[in-house]
Order: C-alpha cells, then structure tokens, then sequence
C-alpha cells in the first residue's frame, strides 16, 4: 500500500488501442489510426496515406492501375484486403476476443516473472486483490484450455513413448491418471481424484493447480493466437464434463486460500519484523524517497517466515514453474543484454579524423595531386586565356541566345 | 506527396564538392564545381521556361580540382575556389577569368556578401582572403589577409556576418561590417596583401564534439546550423544573450544501425537552409537528405536513400528546388569513381513540402 505501482494494471492494458494488422498497442486512438494510415494503408507509389485497406485499394486501381492484394507490414494471418479496419472499428469479434486472453495471459505471465524475479508477493497481495483477480482472470475457457492441452500431451506422451519434461508438469495431479487422459470419459474421472487430494492435503493440490495454470497457459499464449483452443473445445463434448470440475475445484481453492492465506496473510505480521529493522535515519531516507536496505530485506522476511510453510509444500511444482520463469528470463536476458551492451559504446564513425577533413585527405591523393609552380605565377594574368580549354562552344550560343 | 525529383544532364565525371542555385528567384542555374577540375554552369529551364533535367551551359576547366564555387553580384558572374590555391572571377557572359588572390595552400571555401560586396576566401593555409570584387578595375588590389588560429574547414555568410568553422572546434564569428571596412582602408597595394589581425565578433566553441563539417546560418540572420562528422547538428544562435543562447541544441541524424547492432555514423556532409521557410536541409554519408525544422526542433521529412553520399545540397533562391549533389567515395576518397555514380538530383518541392510544421 502507498507504494509505487510498478506499470498499468491489467484493466488498463486491456482497454489499450491495438493495430488489428500488426498486434501493437499504442496509447490512444489517434496514434493508432495515424499509424495504421502509416504503416499499412501507405501508398508506396506516392506516399499518400490511407484511411482504410479498401481506401487504399480503390486509390491504387484508381490512380495506379494496380490491385491491392495485401495489407502491408501485417501479421502474416492478418493481410487480408476484405477485412476493413479503421482504428479499433471493424476487427472480427474472435479476433479481439483471442487479444484480450492474450493481453490477459501476458500479464500474469509478466506477474508471475516479476514475483518470481524479485520475491515479492504479487503486486496488491495484501490488499487481496490479486487472489480475487486471479480466479477472474482464468475463466472457463482457460482452463479447457488446459485441459485440452493436457490431453494433448497426453496423447502425445502416449503415442510418442512420454519423455521425462511432459510428466512432470502435470506433476501431482497427473500421476494418478496416466491412461486417464487417453480416452475422453476417464477425464470425467479426473475431477474424482481430485477430489479426495483437496481434503488430504489441502495445499498440495491446490497450488499445483494454481502453479499448473501458468506454465500451462504460457507456452501457448506467447505463441499469440489461442482463439482455435478454447473456440474449437466447446464445440466438443468436453464442454459437458468440463463445466463440473470448475464448481468442485474451485471449492477447494477458497478453502485453501482460507488455509493458505494465513501464510500470505502473515503480511500484517511482516511490518511487525520490518518495522523495527528500520531506523530513524532510514526511515526518513525512506521518507525522502530512497529506498534502502529496508526493501530488499523484505521479500527476505516474507521468504523466511510467510512463503516458508507453502513454498516446502509446493516445491516440486514451484520449482518447475521457476525453472521455466528462469528460462524465459535467462532467455530474454540473453537477448536483450548484448543489445543493451552493444548500442551504447559500438559506433562505428564511417569518416574519423581529429584534424584532416576529408577535402583534405583526398587532396593528398595522386590523382589529384597540384603543386602551383611559383615561377609561372608571374605569368598567371596572361594565363586565364590559355585556360579555358573546357568552354563549350555549342552550348556558349545557346547561352548568347538566352540573353 | 514525395516531391517530382530529377537527374541533371551531363554531371560532373567525378566528386562533386559544391552545388549552388543562382541568387536570381526567377532563374533556375545551378553552378557546380567538382574534383574533375571543372566548374559546371547549368540551366534547368528548357526553351520553355520549364523546369526540367536542363542543359550544360558552360565549362570551365582549372589546373586542379575545385573545391567551391558560388555567385557573385549576378547571375553572370561566380567566383571559384580550389586546389591550385586560387581564387577566381569568372565571368559567365565572356568565359574571362580573373585570378583575385592566391593562398599558400588549397582553398576550400568562398563566399560572396552581396550587402557588402566582398569575396571571402577561407584557405587551408588557415587564412581568410577578403577582396572586394569590384576594384578588378584596378588590377593592383590585393585582398586582405585574416590569420585564423586553426585550418578553416566550413564558412558561412548572412547579411551581416560571417561563420568561419575551423579544426579543433573553433568557430568564429565575424561583423561582416568590420570587415568590409577594414578591406576599403587596407586597399592601399601591398605586394602580397594587407595582413591584418581581425578580432572576431564572437568566439565559440563548436557545441558538437567531433570535426566541424558544415556551417550555414538562418536567413533571418539569427542563428546558424553546423554538422560534424559524427551525424550530429547543431542548431545555435548568435545572439549571446543567456536566454538564447540556452535554446541551442544538437541532435543525432544520418546513422543506421548494422546487423550487428553497431550504429554507423555517417558525416553531416552539407546544410543548406530554406531562404523562404528557415527551415534547413541536411546531407549526409548515409545518401539521405533530411528536411528539419530548426525552431520547432523536428525532422519535416526524410527523402529515400540515394546510392551514394550526399556531397552538397542547395536550395533555389525562390524556395521551390532543392538540388542534391551525390558522389561515391566522398568521406574517404580512396574509392574510385566509377562512371555514372556522380549523379546532381534536383526535387521540386511542393507548396509547404519544406515548410516547418509548427505554422509560424
């Protein structure tokens, strides 16, 4: 609370203006439009800009005699001339439905990374906000999502001969339901044996459950277009047993949050250990903005005495979950560091000289080489005569005749 | 809404290293000098009075190359300046060639003050010659001599003052006033020219890091551009008062960025400012030429790359061409110059297609 908030919330990302054509985001409509009239609706023949594809198609057949075939810079699935989009009007309603979960996927993804990254507690944890988010966010179709994917890997594991990573990240859950997932009435099974775990070890299952949703969603989020999973699953049976598992799972995560917020909920204890860790002096440090030692001992302490009882408990799955969040760090680290590295120092001056301009430097070459002999300087008022060699008779009477 | 762009006839056969429009709004000459040794005079109008790829009026050849050339009083006479450290009047009407003065070493600039009828020479023998063109009558006179403490590489003139941009950064600044006056007095005929001692008006330093390039001053006469050979402007004013002198300011431009991530900086090869908007254009080793607006601080365009460094760029007394001189191999000078690569473009530009973008 009070502290700085650390980037736009997700309702904020969501209500962004986005180019149908390229997937960016920009700030407001108007520099959306401007960039599409930019970037896609752009003449190349004259550089005039478009309002529209259709804009742009007529003006080409129009003025150029050309057919417009596809939208430039576009997506390579989002090329198509048919479609007219200006600004935000006219996208395809399964379209923006696939960028909102993608907006949505990312965000938490990004979440996720930073607590994983830093050690804090979700942004908000302590206001309850994120746990009550959550749920919201990995709405029904999310989780047939998941769903769908495991039972993709599944068949996939079962057909290809399983390889040890596809196992382990249904980890607990999974075990007992090897064959399950083959066949699709088994699934119906699933929610049975999930059942007894949330009662016997009450955060055993859940935060595997939790955990899963994100390693789960994230390697087929980032791909960008989920849309075809959760549009396609409902058309399918599932749709009949998918819906029970969501009243009996849910359940239980209240349950566990009741049983496993008290871990998170030490947080009104934390200020009790951070309160005294901070002196006057650094308090007023605090005060004056900067923030000292005080902070990086916090997620410290709530490494120490809040996450401890859940952290020990959800090992497997957590460390598969920073295991892959790690991945995907040490992987964008890996990228964008020498970047970072490289444009700062690496310029590369095409013409360096302290002192000889480059007039200079190709006056010393040979061919251009002029000593003027002193001697004949005397003689340099008569000379001009002799000099214009270089006159063009022709084109002196077409000058004589201009004047 | 790219502007209508055209080659010229019969370019130069090699580097170009100065392109100017005739001081005429209504004339469309260009003259040109390059490393061919020869000094080009064009005319892009045809018979009709159309402006187009134009014709080779005249030739004039030199000793060595030439390294400027600009206009005099009219449009028949120009005054050139080059490697066999002369600087000359050439009338267009009779071809005659007179030589004003002789440097002790290459001459890199001339510029002509139509205000105060001088011709301003500015030497690698780190000097400035100063004539005054119309005592040719008298054969006897002899220009003036500026020291200057460092190899001058870039001069500029407005209505009343002169930029001289030299090696280690320097820039002076000087009252064209103070000058032509001390010219008419010094007239007297000294065998080798009047030495004299000119304290500038302003001394600077140049605001950019690297070599100086390029100078060219607003034509409102408040201020000037300079370029380095690091794609960096400068956008300063002579006013010294502490208000205007924090408005200057330097940005990055003509870079590109390689695959490897390395930016490669190209040299601000050449300024020209807009004489109807002040708004200017810049001309670098990358073959781009930008138009910026130097009071609201922003780039009004950029024109597609041209195959080869931009060498020199002008505009049209009227405002309404802007030539391109490009050349290969300018900024090293080892490359050759393969036929046909020495191209001078000129685009005619629209209405308000140079025009700054904040309405002044």
């Amino acid at each position: 609370m009070g502290k700085k908030r650390r980037g736009p919330s997700l309702e904020e990302l969501l209500e962004r203006p986005w180019c149908y054509y390229c997937e960016r985001d920009f700030d407001d409509l108007k520099i959306l439009i401007s960039h599409q009239k930019a970037k896609h609706f752009k003449c190349d023949n004259c550089n005039r800009r478009l309002n529209t594809a259709g804009g742009l198609s007529v003006h080409l057949s129009q003025v150029h005699k050309e057919q417009l075939t596809q939208v430039q810079n576009a997506l390579p699935n989002r090329m198509g001339v048919d479609i007219e989009i200006f600004g935000m009007e006219g996208i395809p309603e399964d379209v923006l439905k696939a960028h909102r979960q993608r907006v949505a996927s990312q965000f938490q993804q990004a979440e996720l990374d930073r607590q994983h990254a830093t050690g804090n507690p979700p942004t908000g944890a302590s206001s309850g906000g994120q746990p009550t988010k959550k749920p919201k966010l990995e709405p029904v179709s999310d989780l047939k999502k998941r769903l769908a994917e495991h039972k993709a890997r599944r068949a996939e594991a079962l057909a290809g001969g399983s390889s040890g990573d596809v196992t382990p990240t249904s980890a607990v859950q999974s075990t007992p339901t090897p064959g399950g997932y083959a066949q699709s009435p088994p699934v119906a099974a699933t929610p049975q044996y999930s059942y007894p775990q949330p009662y016997g070890g009450p955060p055993r299952c859940y935060s595997p459950v939790g955990g899963q949703q994100v390693p789960g969603g994230s390697p087929y989020t980032p791909t960008g277009y989920p849309s075809p999973y959760p549009a396609g699953l409902p058309a399918q049976p599932p749709v009949s047993y998918g819906a029970p598992p969501f009243p009996q799972q849910q359940p239980p995560p209240s349950d566990n949050r009741f049983t496993g917020l008290p871990a998170a909920s030490n947080l009104p204890q934390r200020p009790a250990f951070a309160v005294p860790s901070v002196n006057a002096h650094e308090m007023q440090q605090m005060h004056m903005g900067h923030v000292p030692s005080p902070t990086p001992a916090a997620p410290g302490h709530s490494n120490g005495s809040s996450a401890q009882p859940t952290e020990h408990v959800s090992t497997p799955v957590d460390n598969q979950i920073s295991g892959a969040a790690n991945d995907v760090a040490s992987k964008t680290e890996a990228t964008s560091k020498p970047k970072k590295e490289k444009t700062k120092p690496a310029i590369r001056l095409v013409y360096n000289e302290d002192t000889l301009s480059p007039e200079e430097k190709m006056a010393q070459l040979p061919r251009y080489a002029y000593v003027p002999d002193r001697s004949t300087q005397t003689a340099l008022g008569e000379l001009p005569g002799n000099v214009i060699v270089g006159r063009i008779q022709e084109s002196d009477t077409v000058l004589d005749t201009t004047h | 809404m790219t502007s209508h762009q055209f080659t010229v006839v019969s370019p130069p056969t090699d580097a170009i290293s100065a392109l100017k429009f005739s001081p005429d709004p209504n004339s469309a000459r260009i003259v040109v000098s390059s490393w061919d040794k020869n000094v080009y005079l064009y005319d892009l109008r045809d018979e009709n009075g159309k402006v187009g790829e134009g014709k080779l009026l005249q030739k004039f050849e030199h000793r060595a190359p030439v390294l400027d050339v600009c206009f005099g009083e009219n449009e028949n006479e120009i005054y050139t300046a080059g490697l066999d450290w002369d600087v000359r009047k050439i009338d267009l009407n009779t071809s005659e060639q007179t030589v004003l003065s002789s440097h002790e070493a290459g001459v890199r600039h001339v510029v002509y003050s139509r205000e105060h009828n001088l011709v301003i020479s500015a030497s690698w023998d780190s000097t400035l010659h100063i004539h005054q063109p119309d005592a040719g009558a008298n054969p006897d006179s002899q220009p003036i001599i500026v020291p200057l403490p460092s190899k001058p590489f870039s001069i500029s003139a407005t209505a009343t003052k002169l930029i001289v941009a030299m090696a280690s950064r320097a820039l002076h600044i000087y009252d064209l006033k103070a000058l032509a006056l001390l010219t008419a007095q010094a007239d007297t005929a000294a065998p080798n020219g009047t030495r004299v001692e000119v304290e500038p008006w302003q001394r600077r330093e140049s605001s950019l890091k690297f070599m100086t390039r390029a100078v060219a001053c607003m034509p409102d006469d408040a201020g000037y551009a300079s370029s380095s050979i690091e794609g960096r402007v400068a956008v300063e004013w002579f006013d010294p008062s502490p208000e205007s002198q924090a408005r200057k300011y330097a940005f990055k431009c003509h870079r590109q960025t390689a695959e490897d991530g390395v930016d490669v900086v190209y040299p601000v090869n050449a300024l020209a400012f807009h004489p109807v908007f002040g708004t200017f254009a810049s001309g670098g080793g990358d073959g781009v030429v930008a138009l910026w607006d130097g009071i609201s601080k922003r780039r009004i365009r950029q024109y597609q790359k041209y195959q080869h460094s931009v060498s020199a760029v002008a505009f049209s007394a009227s405002g309404q061409h802007l030539a391109i001189a490009v050349s290969p191999g300018f900024e090293d000078g080892h490359d050759e110059v393969p036929e046909g690569t020495v191209k001078i473009y000129v685009r005619e530009l629209g209405e308000t297609e140079a025009k700054g973008k904040g309405a002044k």
